[in-house]
């Protein structure tokens, strides 16, 4: 049983690790480009001439409700196998 | 005064105070009084942790910052949204399995000693203190400001009305009175948002071309590097704010105001969803003032940009508006501070009082007036801190705060819930070590010292004004260190197995402490 109960927490853990490499990744490339590559970032994008640092900065504010809805559905997903592990257990 | 400000401050008083009423009706057992017996939904709770974590200097300062720099403005709030990414996905669920009412049970459900829940009560209490009274002060000037009503007036009032909520309500009245700040907080700025668009006929172009007429920015004003020129001040700000909400003890409480883990990920969506659409609103508000009212004007009437919104307001709504915009930063500031004062009496009276005074032999109605006490002792220590600290420059204790909790509690509870090795040591060095650099970086910073107007006139032996970079690093490492260096680990390997699948599964539940 308790082989059962690692096995899903090992699953959780492989969908959470690359989802918070991908949000820090994310992130971090904003304030990183900015410094490294400003004239870039300052360049027309192709949605409606915004600049890139704008479309970049507006896209993490979807990119965090994405990622959390992401984990959500999955980590509900686990967690109902694990709650029928749980009820086995107890009886 | 104006009638219609005082009027709005009175309905908001009197709303809040029925709240409470009605709260403290239902606070009778310390478990409703600590988490409201975490009856909370999770989009309730939501709403409760967006109240909790929107201060006025996001209302006000946001608002503010965009319409004087532009884009670096702007973020700012991306930083503080996608710090929600990693409380979610990295120590929400584990907190709530593990601890009971306070950090203190967090950190003894692996370690459980008097040292320990002592360590993170100082921590928790110290925290919430730093952060209610430079909310106090600036509290006092922007009621000054908004509403002609003297500086300690102001902080009387607040610093009351935020001891009355949390002394006789409770969690439950401080989530209340946070989740109607939300409400109005959004309404307002929503409706703000729809009167600018408005003022441009619904068209984007003609308000960009609006603000660039504006700002003697002009261009530029929609490029970066009008706030952040030094870069790796620039890093080390966003790194702060990304990891600092995970240490902050006011916020991670309301984690445990939930019945299950599912209600626990459900409020911090909703919270991501309400802070993301807020914060895209503070951006048309921002750039709404720069074209509507002119960087000049703006500059002539408050030079540090705090009072955009309400001057916005002013402009596109008259009286009525403005007195509805300083109501919401009034209620904005309450629902703040009685979060970090119900964070701070829950250390203070489960963990001190409780645990390790009466070593948990305390009855119900014993702890019940412990809480209270402590509460009103914190109010009012708080509230006289903030009346003698009128004069000074406060800036530095709301980034100490967000330092402090980045460097030393964020470490030792990401560390204690997935480094199995991880020992008692590791823990006390971790914190100190996070707590003793942000200290120093903070004290020899261009905060402290600053040959212009600094408490020491001096050039300042470290440039960066948010440390982050240095000091969240030191915190790691000083509990990697100690814990290297302990000589035999603080739990058996059993005890570490059982608490590992208890933290990832909730399955050996021990949460008796």
């Amino acid at each position: 049983m308790e082989e059962r109960i690692l096995y899903l927490i090992r699953k959780r853990k492989q969908m959470m690790v690359p989802t918070l490499a991908v949000a820090l990744l994310f992130y971090f490339i904003l304030p990183v480009s900015l410094i490294f590559i400003p004239d870039v970032m300052n360049r027309p994008s192709f949605i409606y001439r915004i600049p890139w640092a704008w479309l970049y900065a507006f896209l993490q504010i979807p990119m965090t409700w994405f990622l959390c809805g992401l984990y959500h559905k999955t980590a509900t997903k686990l967690e109902k196998q694990l709650d029928d592990i749980n009820k086995e257990k107890s009886l | 005064m104006n009638p219609t400000y005082f009027l709005f401050l009175i309905y908001i008083i009197v709303c809040t105070l029925i709240i409470t009423y009605w709260a403290s009706k239902r606070s009778k057992t310390t478990n409703r009084f600590y988490i409201a017996s975490g009856s909370l939904t999770g989009f309730q709770n939501g709403m409760a942790i967006a109240g909790d974590f929107i201060s006025a200097a996001s209302f006000l300062g946001i608002v503010g910052m965009v319409a004087i720099r532009g884009y670096d403005g702007f973020l700012y709030s991306i930083g503080f949204l996608v710090s929600y990414v990693v409380v979610l996905l990295l120590i929400a669920e584990p907190i709530h399995r593990l601890g009971k009412y306070s950090l203190g049970d967090v950190i003894c459900s692996r370690f459980p000693s008097d040292k320990m829940r002592l360590i993170m009560a100082f921590c928790t209490v110290t925290i919430s203190i730093l952060y209610i009274i430079p909310q106090l002060v600036a509290s006092g000037f922007l009621l000054r400001l908004l509403l002609d009503i003297d500086y300690s007036v102001s902080v009387i009032v607040i610093g009351g009305l935020m001891t009355v909520y949390v002394v006789v309500g409770g969690m439950i009245a401080t989530s209340w009175v946070q989740i109607v700040k939300t409400v109005l907080l959004m309404s307002g700025t929503f409706l703000l948002t729809l009167i600018v668009f408005s003022h441009f006929s619904w068209n984007i172009e003609k308000l960009i071309g609006e603000v660039k007429a504006g700002t003697p920015l002009a261009e530029k004003f929609f490029l970066p590097g009008n706030l952040f020129d030094n870069p790796l001040e620039f890093l080390s700000l966003q790194l702060a704010l990304v990891l600092g909400t995970a240490g902050l003890p006011h916020i991670l409480i309301r984690l445990f105001t939930v019945r299950n883990t599912f209600e626990v990920r459900r409020s911090l969506i909703s919270s991501t969803w309400i802070i993301g659409i807020f914060y895209l609103m503070t951006l048309v508000l921002g750039l709404g003032t720069v074209a509507l009212l002119g960087y000049d004007s703006l500059m002539g009437l408050d030079p540090t940009g705090n009072l955009a919104a309400p001057l916005l307001a002013k402009e596109v709504g008259g009286d009525f508006l403005l007195a509805f915009v300083s109501a919401i930063a009034f209620t904005t500031i309450i629902a703040v501070v009685a979060g970090l004062v119900i964070s701070a009496t829950t250390a203070f009276s489960h963990d001190i009082f409780h645990h390790i005074i009466r070593k948990g032999k305390s009855t119900e109605n014993e702890q019940l007036r412990a809480a209270r006490w402590s509460a009103l002792g914190i109010g009012v220590i708080s509230t006289l801190f903030a009346l003698r600290l009128e004069t000074i420059n406060v800036t530095f204790l709301v980034s100490m705060t967000f330092i402090v909790a980045a460097s030393s509690i964020f470490p030792v509870l990401l560390l204690m819930i997935y480094w199995k090795r991880f020992t008692t040591v590791g823990v006390v060095t971790g914190i100190l070590s996070g707590l003793i650099a942000s200290l120093i970086c903070v004290i020899l910073g261009p905060y402290i010292m600053n040959p212009v107007d600094g408490w020491i006139k001096a050039e300042s032996v470290f440039t960066l004004y948010n440390p982050g970079i240095i000091t969240i690093p030191i915190g790691f490492l000083g509990a990697y260190v100690g814990t290297i260096l302990s000589s035999k680990p603080s739990t058996t390997i059993a005890e570490c197995n059982e608490f590992y699948l208890n933290a990832q599964s909730g399955i050996s539940s021990r949460r008796e402490n």
